[in-house]
C-alpha cells in the first residue's frame, strides 16, 4: 500500500482502521483464490457454451427427468438469497441491537447471490434466445411469470436496500480519499452526514426494511408454487410455500454463519464478530432447525397417510428406495447435525456454528434435489417407465461455475465496501446504548412517588 | 361446438405399434441415437404401455395406446409462461414451435407425461429427408413436442371441404393412428357430434378416462377389455 | 481526477468479451433456428400396390408428394388387411430412403470383404454376369451355377426357378418361410400347400404357437379376424394361444394356455381324447371322409390300433396334464369350448414343426380340425386355389441343358417329408466338396452369414465359391463379402406380383409397381435375369421371352382376365356384393377388353376371388384314398426311411424335456411383430422402440424373476446367453410371463451395420430328421454376467 495512503488511514478512527483496511491492502493468499475462481468460472462458461451450441442433451436431463441440477440450485441460491434482507430487516425492524455489526455482509450475501440464482432458470432453457419471449408473449398464469416478477422486485428492493444504508460508509471513504475517489464520488452521491440528511436516511432505511420482508416471502412463496402448481405426486401440496420461506431463511442463516466465520478469519474482525453474536444466531439456527423438522415431518406424515399410490410411489422411492441415500443425509444435515450442535451453548461457538451451518447448506441443496428429481422420475402413471438421472459434467461444471462466480464477486465486493457499517458501529456506540437504557426504562413499571407531604 | 376427440377400444388393440410408428412418419418424428433413446430421449407421440399381471402361466396383459389426451382443462398450457402451447377453440391442444422457450414446465405439468423434448436438433440424412412430410414443420432443438391429433389433417380436410362447398365429414378428418390401427382400435372424431361414432362410443358403459379425478378432462376416451 | 491507465484497459476488456460472446450466440442460433423441410406442398398422389417386407403381402396407399414417397398406409381395398397395416409396412418408407442404400452396381476392386468397390454402368454389370453364365453352359457345367433365393413373392420365385432349370442347373436353392405347414397338409390331404384358415368365419381360434399378431404368414388376416365386431361372444372371435411363454400374441388371445416347450401335440391329443371319450367330435364327417380313424386288420390278420384307439390308449388327461404342465379341468374346459363353437379352428403354428418330433406334432395338431369336420367348411381350414395366372412358356431344354439338370443336386435330401432349412444343407456341402462344385451363386434377398444359425460355415463355403453375386439393395453382411453387386430397386420402384399367403383361404393377387421415381443406375433383379435369358439365347430366351417384368405380369394377368370369375379389388361394399353374386352363380365381366382391365388393376391394386366352393370334396382331401388320411402311410414310410421304429400319436409331444445341470435354461428364440428379419436395422423407428420392451436398439432375453435372481443380473442389465455352440450378449429383461426353466430371445434386433445378437448361433443343430427343419427350441443354454 502506497505510504500516503498509509498515513491517510493512519489518520482515521480505530474502527476505520480495521475495516478500511481491505478496501486498500491485498494479501497474496486474496489473489490465489481470487485466480483459482475465475479458472473454476471460465471453465463453467464454456460448459455453458457447449450447451447452447449442442442442446440440452450434453445434460444428464431427460424425460420424465425434464428438471435437474439447475432447477434444484435455483431454489438453493434463491433460498439463500433470504439471508441477508430478511434477517437484517428482521432484525432492524425488531431493534436488536447486536444486528450492527453482521447486517453489511448479510445483505451482501443477498444482493449477490440473487443474481445467480436468478440466471438458473435461464441457463435451463431450451431457447435462451427466445428469453424475452417471456415479455413479449406474457402469459399471466403462468407461476414462472409470477416468480420473473417477483424475483425481479425482490433484486431491486434488496439492491437498494445494501445501497441506502452503505452511503454513509461511501460518503467516509470518499473524504478519506484513500481509494478511486472519482468513483466514490459518483456513489456517495453528495452524502455529507448532515442531521437532516441522516435523519431522512434513518427514515427511509425504516421504511424499506418493513417493505422488503413482504418481497423476500412472496419470492420464494412463488419458488414453492412452481412445484405446487403442478399435479406432480409430492409437489401438489399446499404446504410448498411457507415450507420453501421456511427453508430459505433457515439456508440464509447458515450462509451468514459460515460467510461470518470465513470474513472473521481473513480480515481478522474478531472485535467486530463477536462470540455473542455466533451465539445468538446459534439460537435462530437451532428454531429453524425445529421448524424444518415440523414442517417436513408435517409434509410426509400428510403424504404417507393419505396414501395415495401416485404420491406413495415418490414417497417410498425417497424414504427407502432410490432416493434413501440423499433423504437421511438431507434429513441428518437439516436437523440432527444442527440441533444437536445448537441446542449446547458449549457448542455454539464459531466452530460449532461453522459446522452446523455447513450442515444445513448441504442439508437444505440435498432437500431441493430431494424434491426435485424423485418426483420427476415417478411420473403418476404407473405404466410410465421409470427413468434415472446422472447430471452430466456440463451440469456439474456449471454448478460449481455459478458457486466460484459468488465467491469471487463477493470477494471483489470486500474490495470495494467495508464489510461492517462503520456509521452503524459508532451510531451505536454514540447513541443505542443511550437509547437502549432508556428503552429498557420504558418497559419497566414508573418507579412510584412516596405518599404524604413534605413537612418545612 | 365441436370438440375432437379420440376413443380408444382396449378390446381390441393387440398392442401391434402401428399407431406409434404411423404418428412417427406422418409428424416428421426424429429418430436419436441408440444410446439417446436409452436416455429416455427417445420420441413417440403415440407410445403403446402395456400392463402385465399375474405369474406365467396365469398372465393377462393390457395395451394402453397413449396419445395426448387433449385434456379440455389442460394443466399443461396454465404454466407455460409464453403461451407457447395452447388450447383452440375445437379443444385441441396445440403447440407453437417457434415460440417455445423449452423451459419444460408444461411437461412436468401434463400428468399424463406425454410430452417431449427436443434435447438435440434433430438429425436427417439428405436421403431420410426425402419422406419428411411437407405438412408438418420438423422441430428445432429446444422445444417442446407433443400429439396435436395432426392438426394438419383437419386444415386440410377444412380446405377440401370449402372447394367442394360442403359440410366437413367424419371421415374427412382421422389422424394418422386411427388410419393406420388395423384392428380400428382407435375411433376419432367429434365428441359433440351425435352423428359420429365416438359421440356414443364415450357414452358406453366400458368407457373411462385417464385419471378423470383429476379433472383435467381428457378428450381421449378409453373402452375398458370386456374380459 | 479521471480513472487511472488500469481501470480503463479492465472496463474496455469487459466491453469487448460481452461484444464477442453476443456475436458467438448469434451464430450459435443462427443454425437451428426453423429448419423446414425445404420444400412447399408440391402435387401430391395416393397410389394403390403392395408391400413386400414380409410373406403378408398388404395392400398399400402409398403418399407421394413430387415423385417423393412420403408415407404409406394400408389400402382398404385389398381384401386382407381391409385398410390396416402393421408397423413395418410403415417403415417402408425408412428402407427406401436408407442412407445406406446401394443405388449403382459395384464390382470388387480390393481383397474380398475388404470394401473396396469400383462403381460401373448397369449395362456393363450385366453384360459381366452374363459372360460368366456363358463360359459356364460353354464347359458344359451349367450346374455349377447356384442361387439361393430368400423371400422370393410371386412370379419372381417362378422366374428364378424357370431361368435357372432353362440354364441346366438344379441348384436353386430356395429358402423363405417353408415352415413345414405344407408337408403335414400334403401327408394327410394330398395337398400340398400350408392350410388357409377362414378366420374371419370362425368363431372360436386355437392357435398352437403361432404367432398369429407377430411373425405369422399374415398377422394383418390374423388382425382383420381380431377386429371383427359382429360375430362371437365378445363381438369377437374367441382367440386361443397355446404357447411356451406370454407371446404377444398370447397376451391379446382371450385365453392363453401357458405349456412345456415341445408339449403342443400332447394338449392337442389331450383335447382329442375328451372329443373322443364324450363323443363330441363330427361322427358323420369322420365316416365319411377320414381313414385310419378305427383299427384296423392287416393281410397278416394282424389288428392295428387307429387314431381312437392310440388316443383312447396314451393320451387320458392325467397324462397330458403331465406332460403339458395344464391342469385336466382346464384341458377338457378347453375341449368342450372347442366342441362347443359353431365354427372352431385349430391353428398350426409353424414353431411346432420346429421341434425333433415337429412332423409328428403337426399331425396331431391338425387332427382337431379333421374331427371336428372343420375341413372345407366356413371358418375352418380351407385350402384356397392360386390365381389363375397365365403360365410360363414350357422349356425346350438342349443338351447342355439337359445334361446339367440330369447332374445330381449339390443340396443333400432333408428328410423324406420337407426340405428344412436348404440354405444351411448348401453351406455345409460346399464348405465340404473341394474344389466347390459351385463356381457362381446368386444371392437374392439372401444374407446368410448374418440370418444362418452357422456363420462361420457359410464364411467357409462363400471363401469355395469363385464368383458370387449379390442382388442386394443393401451392403448386409454377406453382399459386403460379394465380388458384383446389381443391387435391386426397392418393392417402390419395381414390378411384382404379391399373391396372398395361403394362410388365405381365396386367391389374392395383389401388384406392387413403381411408385416413386425410379434410379437410373439401377434395375430390379426380375429385368437382370430377363436380360441376361435373351442375352444367353436359347433356351433361356425361349423361357422367359419378355422384355421386362411388367410385360411378363401383364401376360400373366391375361389368365385373370379369362378366368371368367373374381373382381378387381374394391371396397368393403364391392367384395360383399361381388361374393354373394358368384354364391348365386352369376358373374358379369366388368371390363370389355384386357388393355382397361390391366389398367384397372394396376390403379386397384390387385384381383382376388372370394368365393370358394365348400361342396367340392376336392377341398378335403386329394390322397389316393380320396380320404383324410389320420395316419399318413407316407408317414409311416418316412420313419421306416430314417430308421425310426416310431408311431404317430402314441408318444408324441410326452417326452419330458431333458436337462443338463450345466445348460439349466432351455432358450426360446422367437420373432416380435416389430422384427422384420433382414430389414429391422433399416427401420430406425422400430428398431428405437420395439413397442413394451423399453429396450431400444439391442437384442433382449427374457427371464423369470426368479432366474434373474439365480444369475445375479438385475433387470436392464447385460448377459451372456451361453450354449455349447457359443454365446451372444443381450439386455435382461424380467419377464413375469415365463416359465423359470426357460429364456426367451427374439431373433436379433440387427443394428444397420449389420451386428446385433442372433439366438440362432446358439442352436443346437437338431433337426426333424423327417422334414430337416432346424429345431428352434431344444437348445439349453445358462447365463453369465456381462
Ligand atoms: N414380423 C415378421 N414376420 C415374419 C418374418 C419376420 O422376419 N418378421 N419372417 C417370416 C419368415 S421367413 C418365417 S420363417 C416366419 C417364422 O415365423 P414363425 O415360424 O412363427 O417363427 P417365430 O415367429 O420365431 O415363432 C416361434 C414361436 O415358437 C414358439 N416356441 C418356442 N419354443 C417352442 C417349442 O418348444 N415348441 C413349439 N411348438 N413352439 C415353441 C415361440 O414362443 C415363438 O412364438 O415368419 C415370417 N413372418
Ligand atoms: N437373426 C435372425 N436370423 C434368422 C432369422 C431371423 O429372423 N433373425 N430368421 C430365420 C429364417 S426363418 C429365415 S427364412 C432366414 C431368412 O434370412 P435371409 O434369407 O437372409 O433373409 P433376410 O435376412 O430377411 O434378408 C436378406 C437380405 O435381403 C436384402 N433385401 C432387403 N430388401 C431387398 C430387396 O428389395 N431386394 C433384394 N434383392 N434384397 C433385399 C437385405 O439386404 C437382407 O439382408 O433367416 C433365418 N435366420
Ligand atoms: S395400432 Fe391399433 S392395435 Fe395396434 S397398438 Fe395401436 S391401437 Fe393398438
Ligand atoms: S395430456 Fe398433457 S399435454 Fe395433453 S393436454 Fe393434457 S396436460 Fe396437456
Ligand atoms: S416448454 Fe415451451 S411450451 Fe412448455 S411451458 Fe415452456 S415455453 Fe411453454
Ligand atoms: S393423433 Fe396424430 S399426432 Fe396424435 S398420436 Fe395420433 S397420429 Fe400422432
Ligand atoms: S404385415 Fe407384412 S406385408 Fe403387411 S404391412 Fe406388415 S410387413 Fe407389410
Ligand atoms: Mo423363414
Amino acid at each position: 500500500m502506497r505510504p500516503e495512503i498509509r498515513e491517510k488511514l493512519a489518520r482515521m478512527g480505530p474502527d476505520e482502521q480495521v475495516l478500511l483496511r481491505p478496501l486498500v491492502e491485498t494479501s497474496r493468499t486474496y489473489y490465489v483464490m481470487a485466480a483459482l475462481m475465475v479458472v473454476v468460472v471460465l471453465w463453467g462458461l464454456f460448459a455453458y457454451y457447449t450447451q447452447v451450441r449442442f442442446g440440452l442433451g450434453t445434460t444428464g436431463l431427460n424425460r420424465p427427468e425434464y428438471w435437474g441440477i439447475y432447477i434444484i440450485c435455483f431454489v438453493f441460491f434463491i433460498g439463500i438469497s433470504h439471508a441477508g434482507t430478511l434477517i437484517s430487516a428482521i432484525l432492524r425492524v425488531s431493534k436488536a441491537e447486536w444486528r450492527r455489526s453482521i447486517t453489511r455482509s448479510a445483505e451482501l450475501i443477498t444482493v449477490l447471490v440473487i443474481g445467480f440464482g436468478a440466471i438458473q432458470p435461464i441457463i435451463d432453457l431450451g431457447r435462451p434466445d427466445r428469453l424475452f419471449n417471456v415479455i413479449f408473449h406474457a402469459q399471466m398464469r403462468s407461476p414462472l411469470l409470477w416468480d420473473v416478477i417477483s424475483i425481479g422486485t425482490y433484486f431491486a428492493s434488496c439492491t437498494i436496500y445494501l445501497y441506502i444504508p452503505m452511503i454513509p460508509d461511501l460518503a467516509l471513504i470518499r473524504d478519506s480519499g484513500i481509494k478511486m475517489p472519482w468513483l466514490y464520488r459518483i456513489v456517495a452521491v453528495g452524502y455529507r452526514d448532515t442531521p437532516e440528511q441522516r435523519a431522512r436516511l434513518e427514515k427511509i432505511i425504516g421504511v424499506l426494511s418493513i417493505a422488503v420482508i413482504p418481497i423476500a416471502v412472496s419470492v420464494h412463496t412463488i419458488i414453492g408454487w412452481i412445484f405446487a402448481m403442478t399435479l406432480r405426486p409430492m409437489w401438489h401440496s399446499t404446504i410448498f410455500g411457507p415450507y420453501f420461506v421456511m427453508g430459505a431463511i433457515y439456508s440464509g442463516i447458515a450462509a451468514i454463519l459460515v460467510a461470518m466465520v470465513v470474513l472473521r478469519k481473513a480480515f481478522g474482525l474478531e472485535q467486530y464478530f463477536k462470540d455473542i453474536h455466533f451465539d445468538y444466531l446459534g439460537r435462530m439456527l437451532l428454531l429453524f432447525s425445529l421448524l424444518w423438522f415440523y414442517f417436513t415431518f408435517a409434509e410426509y406424515l400428510t403424504a404417507f397417510y393419505g396414501g395415495e399410490p401416485a404420491e406413495m410411489r415418490t414417497f417410498w422411492a425417497k424414504v427407502t428406495g432410490p432416493f434413501a441415500v440423499p433423504f437421511w443425509t438431507m434429513v441428518a444435515g437439516c436437523f440432527f447435525v444442527p440441533f444437536i450442535l445448537m441446542a449446547r451453548a458449549s457448542t455454539r461457538t464459531p466452530k460449532g456454528t461453522l459446522y452446523a451451518g455447513i450442515a444445513v447448506m448441504i442439508g437444505m441443496w440435498l432437500e431441493r434435489y430431494n424434491i426435485v428429481v424423485p418426483t420427476s422420475l415417478n411420473p403418476r402413471w404407473e405404466l410410465e417407465s421409470v427413468g434415472y438421472y446422472l447430471p452430466s459434467w456440463v451440469e456439474m461444471s456449471i454448478m460449481l461455475g455459478a458457486f466460484a462466480g459468488f465467491t469471487l464477486l463477493y470477494m471483489v465486493a470486500t474490495k470495494f465496501i467495508p464489510i461492517v457499517s462503520i456509521w452503524e458501529l459508532k451510531e451505536g456506540r454514540e447513541e443505542s446504548v443511550r437509547e437502549v437504557s432508556e428503552r429498557v426504562a420504558t418497559y419497566l413499571p414508573d418507579t412510584p412517588v412516596p405518599a404524604g407531604g413534605v413537612h418545612g | 361446438m365441436t370438440r375432437w376427440g379420440m376413443v380408444i377400444d382396449l378390446a381390441h388393440c393387440t398392442g401391434c405399434a402401428a399407431c406409434e410408428v404411423a404418428c412417427k412418419s406422418e409428424n416428421n418424428l426424429a429418430t436419436v441415437s441408440p444410446s439417446e433413446a436409452d436416455g429416455g430421449r427417445a420420441m413417440s407421440w403415440m407410445r403403446v404401455m402395456a400392463e402385465v399381471e399375474g405369474e406365467f402361466p396365469n398372465n393377462t396383459m393390457h395395451f394402453y395406446p397413449r396419445p395426448c389426451m387433449h385434456c379440455d382443462n389442460p394443466p399443461c398450457i396454465k404454466v407455460c409462461p409464453v403461451r407457447a402451447t395452447y388450447i383452440d377453440d375445437e379443444g385441441i391442444v396445440g403447440q407453437i414451435y417457434p415460440r417455445c422457450i423449452g423451459c419444460r414446465y408444461c411437461a412436468n405439468a401434463c400428468p399424463y407425461t406425454v410430452k417431449y423434448f427436443n434435447w438435440y436438433d434433430p438429425e436427417w440424412s439428405d436421403s431420410e429427408r426425402e419422406h419428411l412430410n411437407p405438412d408438418v414443420s420438423v422441430r428445432p432443438k429446444g422445444v417442446i413436442e407433443k400429439c396435436t391429433f395432426c392438426h394438419h389433417r383437419l386444415q386440410r380436410a377444412k380446405e377440401q371441404a370449402r372447394v367442394e362447398g360442403r359440410e366437413l365429414r367424419e371421415e374427412d378428418y382421422q389422424p394418422a393412428c386411427a388410419d393406420a390401427c388395423p384392428t380400428k382400435a382407435i375411433i376419432f372424431g367429434d365428441l359433440d357430434n351425435p352423428t359420429h361414432h365416438v359421440a356414443e362410443l364415450k357414452e358406453e358403459s366400458r368407457a373411462m378416462r385417464l385419471m378423470e379425478d383429476l379433472g383435467t378432462q381428457p378428450k381421449v376416451y378409453y373402452l375398458r377389455p370386456r374380459e | 481526477m479521471k480513472p487511472n491507465r488500469r481501470e480503463f484497459l479492465w472496463t474496455i476488456g469487459a466491453a469487448a468479451t460481452t461484444v464477442g460472446l453476443g456475436w458467438q450466440a448469434r451464430a450459435v442460433f443462427a443454425d437451428n433456428d426453423f429448419a423446414d423441410p425445404g420444400w412447399a406442398p408440391g402435387i401430391e398422389e395416393h397410389i394403390n400396390s403392395a408391400c413386400l417386407i414380409c410373406p403378408g403381402r398388404c395392400g398399400i396407399r402409398g403418399r407421394v408428394v413430387d415423385g417423393r414417397l412420403v408415407s404409406i398406409a394400408g389400402s382398404s381395398l385389398h381384401p386382407v388387411n381391409q385398410g390396416g397395416i402393421c408397423p413395418r409396412g410403415i417403415g417402408g418408407v425408412q428402407v427406401l430412403y436408407h442412407p445406406d442404400r446401394v443405388r449403382v452396381p459395384m464390382v470388387r476392386t480390393g481383397a474380398r470383404g475388404s470394401g473396396e468397390w469400383r462403381e460401373i454402368a448397369i449395362d456393363e454389370a450385366i453384360a459381366q454376369l452374363g459372360d460368366r453364365l456363358t463360359t459356364l453352359r460353354a464347359e458344359g457345367r451349367p450346374q455349377a451355377l447356384a442361387a439361393l433365393t430368400g423371400y422370393a413373392a410371386g412370379t419372381m420365385d417362378d422366374v428364378w426357378r424357370q431361368f435357372l432349370s432353362a440354364f441346366g442347373s438344379p441348384n436353386l436353392v430356395r429358402d423363405a418361410y417353408d415352415d413345414g405347414t405344407a408337408a403335414v397338409m400334403h401327408a394327410m390331404h394330398g395337398i400340398s400347400q400350408p392350410p388357409g384358415y377362414d378366420l374371419e368365419r370362425a368363431d372360436f381360434i386355437l392357435s398352437f404357437g403361432a404367432p398369429l399378431f407377430e411373425a405369422w404368414w399374415s398377422p394383418l388376416q390374423a388382425f382383420a379376424a381380431y377386429a371383427h365386431r359382429e360375430v362371437g361372444r365378445n363381438g369377437q372371435p374367441r382367440f386361443i394361444q397355446v404357447d411356451t411363454r406370454f407371446s404377444r400374441t398370447a397376451a391379446r388371445a382371450h385365453d392363453w394356455y401357458g405349456i412345456r416347450p415341445g408339449s403342443h401335440a400332447a394338449l392337442a391329443l389331450g383335447i382329442a381324447y375328451v372329443l373322443i371319450r364324450d363323443e363330441l367330435y363330427d361322427t358323420t364327417f369322420v365316416d365319411n371322409n377320414v381313414a385310419g380313424f378305427d383299427d384296423t386288420i392287416d393281410r397278416q390278420g394282424r389288428r392295428r390300433p387307429g387314431y381312437r384307439s392310440r388316443i383312447m390308449r396314451h393320451y387320458r388327461t392325467e397324462d397330458v396334464s403331465a406332460a403339458t404342465g395344464v391342469p385336466v379341468a382346464r384341458v377338457t374346459a378347453l375341449a368342450r369350448a372347442f366342441a362347443d363353437s359353431a365354427a372352431p379352428v385349430a391353428v398350426l403354428g409353424s414353431d411346432v414343426l420346429h421341434d425333433p418330433d415337429g412332423m409328428l406334432a403337426g399331425l396331431a395338431v391338425h387332427s382337431l380340425n379333421v374331427l371336428m369336420g372343420r375341413i372345407n367348411r366356413p371358418g375352418g381350414v380351407v385350402f384356397g386355389d392360386p390365381p389363375p395366372l397365365a403360365s410360363l412358356p414350357r422349356i425346350a431344354p438342349d443338351p447342355t441343358t439337359r445334361a446339367g439338370l440330369a447332374s445330381d443336386a449339390v443340396l443333400p435330401a432333408a428328410g423324406p417329408m420337407g426340405n428344412g432349412d436348404p440354405a444351411m444343407r448348401l453351406a455345409n456341402a460346399v464348405a465340404a466338396a473341394d474344389p466347390s462344385p459351385i463356381d457362381t451363386l446368386l444371392l437374392y434377398y439372401a444374407n446368410p452369414l448374418a440370418s444362418s444359425a452357422r456363420p462361420d460355415t457359410w464364411q467357409r463355403a462363400l471363401e469355395r465359391i469363385p464368383f458370387v453375386v449379390s442382388f442386394s439393395p443393401f451392403l448386409d453382411d454377406t453382399t459386403a463379402q460379394a465380388d458384383l453387386i446389381i443391387p435391386d430397386l426397392l418393392p417402390y420402384e419395381r414390378w411384382q406380383d404379391a399373391p396372398s399367403p395361403s394362410s388365405y383361404p381365396h386367391p389374392v393377387w395383389a401388384l406392387a409397381h413403381p411408385i416413386v421415381e425410379v434410379p437410373p443406375t439401377t434395375r430390379q433383379t426380375g429385368d437382370v435375369l430377363l436380360t441376361l435369358s435373351s442375352m444367353l439365347g436359347d433356351p433361356m430366351a425361349g423361357a422367359l421371352p419378355y422384355e421386362d417384368f411388367e410385360s411378363l405380369l401383364r401376360a400373366r394377368a391375361e389368365g385373370l382376365f379369362r378366368a371368367q370369375r373374381g373382381t378387381l379389388f374394391g371396397d368393403a361394399f364391392e367384395r360383399a356384393h361381388h361374393r354373394a353374386m358368384e354364391e348365386r352363380g352369376w358373374w358379369l365381366p366388368e371390363h370389355g377388353e384386357f388393355r382397361s382391365f390391366w389398367n384397372d388393376l394396376v390403379t386397384r391394386g390387385g384381383w382376388t376371388d372370394l368365393f370358394h366352393d365348400e361342396t367340392d370334396p376336392a377341398g378335403v382331401a386329394r390322397t389316393a384314398s380320396r380320404r383324410i388320411e389320420l395316419l399318413p402311410p407316407a408317414a409311416a414310410e418316412a420313419l421306416r426311411t430314417v430308421g425310426l421304429t416310431r408311431e404317430p400319436y402314441t408318444d408324441v409331444g410326452l417326452g419330458a424335456a431333458e436337462h443338463g445341470d450345466e445348460f439349466p435354461l432351455r432358450l426360446i428364440p422367437y420373432r416380435v411383430s416389430t422384427l422384420a428379419s433382414g430389414t429391422l436395422g433399416l427401420q430406425p423407428w422400430i428398431a428405437e422402440q420395439p413397442a413394451l420392451h423399453d429396450v431400444h436398439w439391442v437384442p433382449w432375453v427374457e427371464v423369470a424373476p426368479e432366474t434373474a435372481e439365480h444369475t445375479h443380473v438385475g433387470d436392464g442389465q447385460a448377459v451372456w446367453i451361453v450354449s455349447e455352440q457359443g454365446r451372444f450378449r443381450a439386455r435382461l429383461k424380467i419377464s413375469h410371463g415365463i416359465a423359470h426353466e426357460t429364456v426367451a430371445s427374439p431373433y436379433g434386433p440387427r443394428h444397420p451395420d449389420g451386428t446385433g445378437a442372433n439366438p440362432y448361433t446358439l442352436l443346437d443343430g437338431r433337426v426333424d430328421p423327417l422334414t430337416g427343419l432346424p429345431s428352434w427350441s431344444t437348445t439349453f443354454v445358462r447365463l453369465e454376467p456381462a
